[in-house]
């Protein structure tokens, strides 16, 4: 993939050519700003792992990388493995004295949100399980709510082959019950950022087309009138419906910005002046999202477009999504695997077909986070990188795959979050008989990376509090 | 295994006439509710009848403004977890059956977003465009296995992304072809005829008549357009502001009760309308029903089942239909379902659409003959275009473009949508058959009693797979797994093994892996007469599920949380037992059925706003 230098005529020569209006690409916000921002990725894989084969051997920075990670050796001194992170109590078991969800299911919705999820049949058939939907914020969406990063997309959620819609396809949360689906059309990823009419950030500024003016007006008109409406329709619902008007009101307010082309140049001929040197519009071929043997494909090019979104500041929280939790996906185009994904992934077998292609597959989806940790390195900021300004959060729903476990969650940091982290290469919190931590601790551990230094709880009280440790 | 008489007194007597049992409350707030609380802990104990019901119900609690909910921030309160609770109605699971039920009361239904499919159904009739531009709004989040749970279904940034693009596009498609929806003569003035559509336009498109003020906001929309613009741009620009509406895109009944005490209260005849066109045509009504509002004459329950008939016979009804019957079934999830190339070559892009083809034809075929859910679940007819036919009978010649009727050997004991080429296809793996998904599906879709949650200390884990053995073999490991997993599975898997004559694909088989395949079966833990005793495939099992009155509960119950948007609750009682009834008592008609959902209180009423 030959990422083209973004320039008026590039634009003009690729697929945007039938589109009317080029409005140049204009200075984020960035701008004025001293340093470059810090992003917060998550990057969620499916079925958990083979903890035998992916912790890495050694101690502190002094790590050998174990036979899945290998892939990751040249970004190995930017990497912290965190070993010894459980599920709170409350993911673990539930105050119902029951599971809420199987293990996929509460380890997907409470990823990000360090949460339970809801009590309801919602998932009766799912896992042989009854849960609802995940029942608060995840951590992404506290600290847009937070932070207000005033980028084109508060937050982005990239899917690659997600498919599913149910609870164990969902890891971002605006609220209780209010799942955010993840954009997992490559050409749809591509117009909202780099596309004229979408005035994703990189095509908001230059108001020298008239009819894109005369559009965005439009736009705007349309966008008053509903949020009035809006508005007095909050007065006459119930509480909980308002709720629902509200997160209307709230996604639109997300959206207004960049679709009335509001998002401010800083320079009025509308010349290219990109947040870093190395901002580019990466190009993106073709994919038929239905056929599994595209899986790499189509993951390629959303990685290029999520880490350009990120090196050119449209957006600073970013969630990408591999498939879903319980992943069926099928590997034909890796070693010829003929078995679907969940199902291979708990044979406990200790070798054999299956175990063989399980490990493929975790070497595989490895590979492919190693492929975005070097896309976010090739960009550089200042005297370092974009990965050394993101705090990465690479996760998956459960442990050891065989076991469904939550109490080892292989959870793995990567980047220093402009210096607010200082990768350790591995850190086990079990070491010298110590408790293990809760993954409430590493979301407030995120939280800290991204500024909100004085969070010290996230999600579900039963968690202990306080960020992790060894981390600054 | 079977339920005990212990477990169902504390699950009240619906459950035994409903053979529904998830109507059962748990609070959420850790306290157990009688014999049903304690979830799956109790599960090893081998009273599986009372896991199954053991985390159910409240689901409700569900609309967002759950205790814990709605932030979620750092410090929030929340305190022993969870969920749920607050909003919660079931946590009393004492339900008494009709005619003793609470009539004093209905439940409430969190304000319901329009599904994607809804969203291209109403601006297909709204606008007379291709809808396809709304495939860009988000896929909806599917609950209990549809997509039109009112308690998840918000709009997120992405969606309100869409609605302004799709509404864009679908608006510039509209003013191409202005006067198919437009027929207003602007020698009259173009204000005037503006006026005139803002006021048509609007109430199609809001459900009911405008009041001056929106009239005015759809105006400086249209001015927007029509200022350094044409005519057709404004109402280019009216159209988008329309669509965009929280009006249309929400079924708002903000109808104020005369009576503010009233715990029923009353829907605006508007407010009918729309709940009988989304029901019956999955669109908003069209200027006739909204006519016949206007006119007070949807006032009676009579009136409205004769207008139910009436419109279950237009050709609109098909759509809606097939969108219920397809989530029910899964079926719907084809066109995301993928199959391991190698071992189901025949499961190309032309046969996944033909197999997609075939729901909506046999339910055509069932609703223009006898409407009998008997039918629907034992006609040994396939209706097959493209390759399909190839996949049921081997040697059959390639079918046309629309699907024509097969009627299928004897000999594969085939039973109506349940051997059906795309339900075995979504009810199974990429790679392999799932006897437990397809039990499960029986269980859960079929009996609406789902299995119960694996116990907290099972090791989930199954032995290795002998490669060559049969499903069944393969599935006595969940035997001899002990009865931590035995149990759940003696729910399942006799049910699932039924299906094994057909492949993850749906074609007929007697080998598996080389040795024959035994189907005979069961149905476990119940009290149904009609279910009693074993059966030898499919065929054999449909006709016994098509007797049973367990099953007729369900359908009511599944066609019940399709209707109303969410699950059912203990205020549900009255509606979902004369809904029950009166399926029974047309023999399983689900042209019944259907009418039966408008009678309800629950369609006839809403609950006060939640304060």
């Amino acid at each position: 993939m030959n990422p083209l230098r973004f320039t008026r005529r590039n634009l003009l020569r690729g697929s945007l050519a039938a589109t009317a209006a080029f409005p140049l690409l204009e200075a984020r916000k960035v701008q004025g700003q001293t340093g470059a921002p810090t992003r917060l990725v998550v990057m969620s894989t499916p079925n958990g792992t083979r903890n035998a084969l992916f912790w890495p051997t050694g101690s502190g920075a002094n790590i050998t990388l174990n036979t899945f990670c290998k892939s990751l050796e040249p970004y190995k001194s930017k990497l912290t493995f965190l070993k010894g992170i459980t599920l709170n109590p409350q993911l673990q078991n539930g105050s119902l004295g029951g599971n809420l969800g199987s293990e996929h299911a509460r380890g997907t919705g409470g990823m990000l949100t360090g949460r339970p999820l809801n009590a309801g049949t919602d998932f009766i058939s799912f896992g042989n399980t009854t849960s609802g939907w995940g029942s608060g914020q995840s951590i992404d969406q506290y600290l847009v709510d937070k932070l207000m990063p005033q980028t084109a997309f508060p937050s982005f959620q990239v899917g690659v082959h997600v498919r599913d819609t149910q609870v164990r396809a969902r890891i971002a949360y605006k609220a209780s019950n209010q799942p955010i689906p993840p954009r997992e059309d490559p050409k749809d990823v591509f117009n909202a950022l780099f596309g004229g009419m979408t005035g994703g950030g990189m095509m908001g500024g230059g108001a020298t087309d008239p009819a894109l003016a005369r559009l965005w007006a439009q736009r705007k008109s349309v966008f008053d009138l509903t949020l009035a409406e809006s508005d007095r329709l909050k007065k006459l619902v119930g509480s909980d419906d308002r709720v629902k008007l509200q997160a209307h009101q709230d996604a639109m307010r997300d959206v207004e910005t960049r679709l009335v082309g509001m998002v401010t140049t800083g320079d009025p001929d509308g010349n290219p002046t990109p947040a870093t040197g190395s901002c580019m519009v990466p190009t993106i071929g073709n994919t038929d999202l239905k056929v599994d043997d595209q899986y790499a494909q189509a993951g390629q090019m959303q990685m290029d477009m999520a880490a350009a979104a990120l090196a050119c500041d449209m957006t600073r929280i970013l969630t990408f999504q591999w498939s879903y939790s319980e992943s069926e996906h099928l590997f034909q185009f890796l070693n010829n695997i003929q078995g679907n994904h969940h199902a291979i992934s708990h044979d406990f077998a200790s070798s054999g077909t299956n175990y063989d292609a399980y490990n493929a597959i975790q070497t595989w989806y490895a590979q492919q986070f190693a492929y975005f940790l070097g896309k976010l390195d090739s960009y550089q900021e200042g005297d370092g990188t974009l990965l050394d300004n993101c705090i990465v959060l690479w996760a998956t729903e459960i442990g050891e795959s065989t076991q469904h476990d939550l109490t080892q969650m292989p959870y793995v940091f990567a980047g220093s979050a402009g210096g607010k982290i200082k990768p350790a290469g591995v850190i086990d919190y079990t070491a010298s008989g110590g408790k293990k931590k809760d993954n409430n601790q590493m979301l407030v551990s995120m939280a800290h990376a991204m500024g909100d230094e004085s969070l010290t709880t996230f999600g579900d009280p039963s968690g202990q509090t306080g960020p992790l440790t060894g981390l600054t | 295994m079977r339920r005990t008489w212990a477990v169902l007194k504390s699950t009240v007597i619906l459950s035994l006439l409903a053979g529904c049992s998830s109507d059962v409350g748990h609070d959420g707030s850790g306290a157990n509710t009688g014999g049903s609380g304690n979830g799956a802990n109790a599960g090893s104990s081998g009273s599986s009848g009372a896991v199954s019901n053991g985390g159910k119900g409240g689901t409700s609690g569900a609309s967002g403004s759950s205790g814990n909910g709605t932030s979620g921030s750092s410090g929030s309160s929340g305190s022993s977890g969870s969920s749920g609770s607050s909003g919660s109605a079931g946590s009393n699971p004492v339900m008494s059956a009709p005619p003793d039920c609470k009539t004093d009361q209905v439940a409430h239904t969190a304000l319901r977003r329009l599904t994607r499919f809804e969203y291209a159904q109403t601006v297909k009739d709204l606008l007379k465009v291709d809808p396809t531009p709304s495939d860009d709004i988000p896929a909806d989040e599917v609950t209990s296995g549809y997509d039109n749970n009112s308690s998840v279904l918000t709009i997120s940034s992405l969606h309100a992304e869409k609605y302004v693009l799709v509404s864009e596009t679908l608006a510039k498609a509209a003013v191409q072809n202005l006067a198919a929806i437009d027929g207003c003569n602007t020698a009259m003035g173009e204000d005037a005829c503006a006026k005139q559509f803002a006021q048509k336009f609007g109430r199609r498109a809001y459900r009911r008549p405008l009041t001056d003020a929106e009239v005015q906001n759809l105006m400086t929309a249209y001015t927007a357009g029509r200022t350094d613009g044409s005519y057709a741009e404004g109402i280019e620009v009216m159209i988008r502001a329309a669509l965009q509406s929280p009006d249309f895109l929400f079924r708002l009944e903000t109808t104020a009760p005369t009576n503010a005490n009233a715990t029923l209260v009353p829907l605006s005849q508007f407010e009918l309308a729309t709940r009988l066109s989304y029901l019956i045509w999955a669109t908003g009504p069209d200027d006739a029903l909204l006519d016949a509002a206007q006119a007070g004459s949807l006032g009676s329950k009579d009136a409205i089942a004769q207008k139910a008939r009436e419109m279950l016979a237009d050709p609109k009804a098909k759509l809606a239909l097939a969108n219920f019957f397809g989530q029910w079934s899964g079926t719907n999830r084809l066109s995301i379902t993928t199959k391991n190339t190698t071992l189901f070559p025949s499961f190309t892009a032309a046969m996944q659409t033909a197999m997609e083809a075939e729901v909506p034809a046999f339910l055509d075929y069932v609703f223009s003959g006898d409407h009998s859910f008997k039918t629907l679940l034992t006609a040994p007819v396939a209706f097959v275009s493209g390759p399909l036919g190839q996949l049921y009978v081997p040697g059959s010649p390639m079918g046309g473009a629309t699907p024509t009727k097969m009627d299928l050997p004897a000999t594969q004991g085939r039973a109506g949508i349940l051997t059906m080429a795309g339900f075995m296809s979504v009810q199974g793996h990429p790679d392999q058959t799932s006897p437990v998904l397809r039990g499960k599906f029986v269980r859960a879709m079929m009996l609406c009693d789902p299995p119960p949650p694996p116990p907290d200390d099972v090791n989930i884990t199954l032995p290795t797979i002998d490669q060559g053995a049969t499903a069944r073999e393969r599935f006595s490991k969940h035997e001899s797994a002990g009865a931590s997993c035995k149990g759940c599975h003696t729910l399942m898997d006799p049910i699932g093994l039924a299906f094994e004559n057909f492949d993850a694909v749906g074609s007929f088989r007697t080998m598996d892996n080389g040795q024959p395949i035994d189907v005979t079966g069961e149905v476990t833990d119940s009290d149904d007469p009609a279910l009693q005793g074993g059966f030898n495939g499919v065929a054999e099992m449909a006709q016994k599920l098509a007797a049973s009155q367990t099953v007729s509960d369900c359908m009511a119950t599944q066609w019940f949380r399709f209707a109303s948007g969410r699950l059912e609750l203990e205020q549900d009682s009255c509606s979902l037992g004369n809904i029950r009834r009166s399926f029974a008592d047309s023999n399983g008609d689900l042209v019944e059925l259907v009418v039966a959902m408008t009678q309800s209180d629950d369609f006839w009423y809403r609950a006060p706003l939640t304060p």
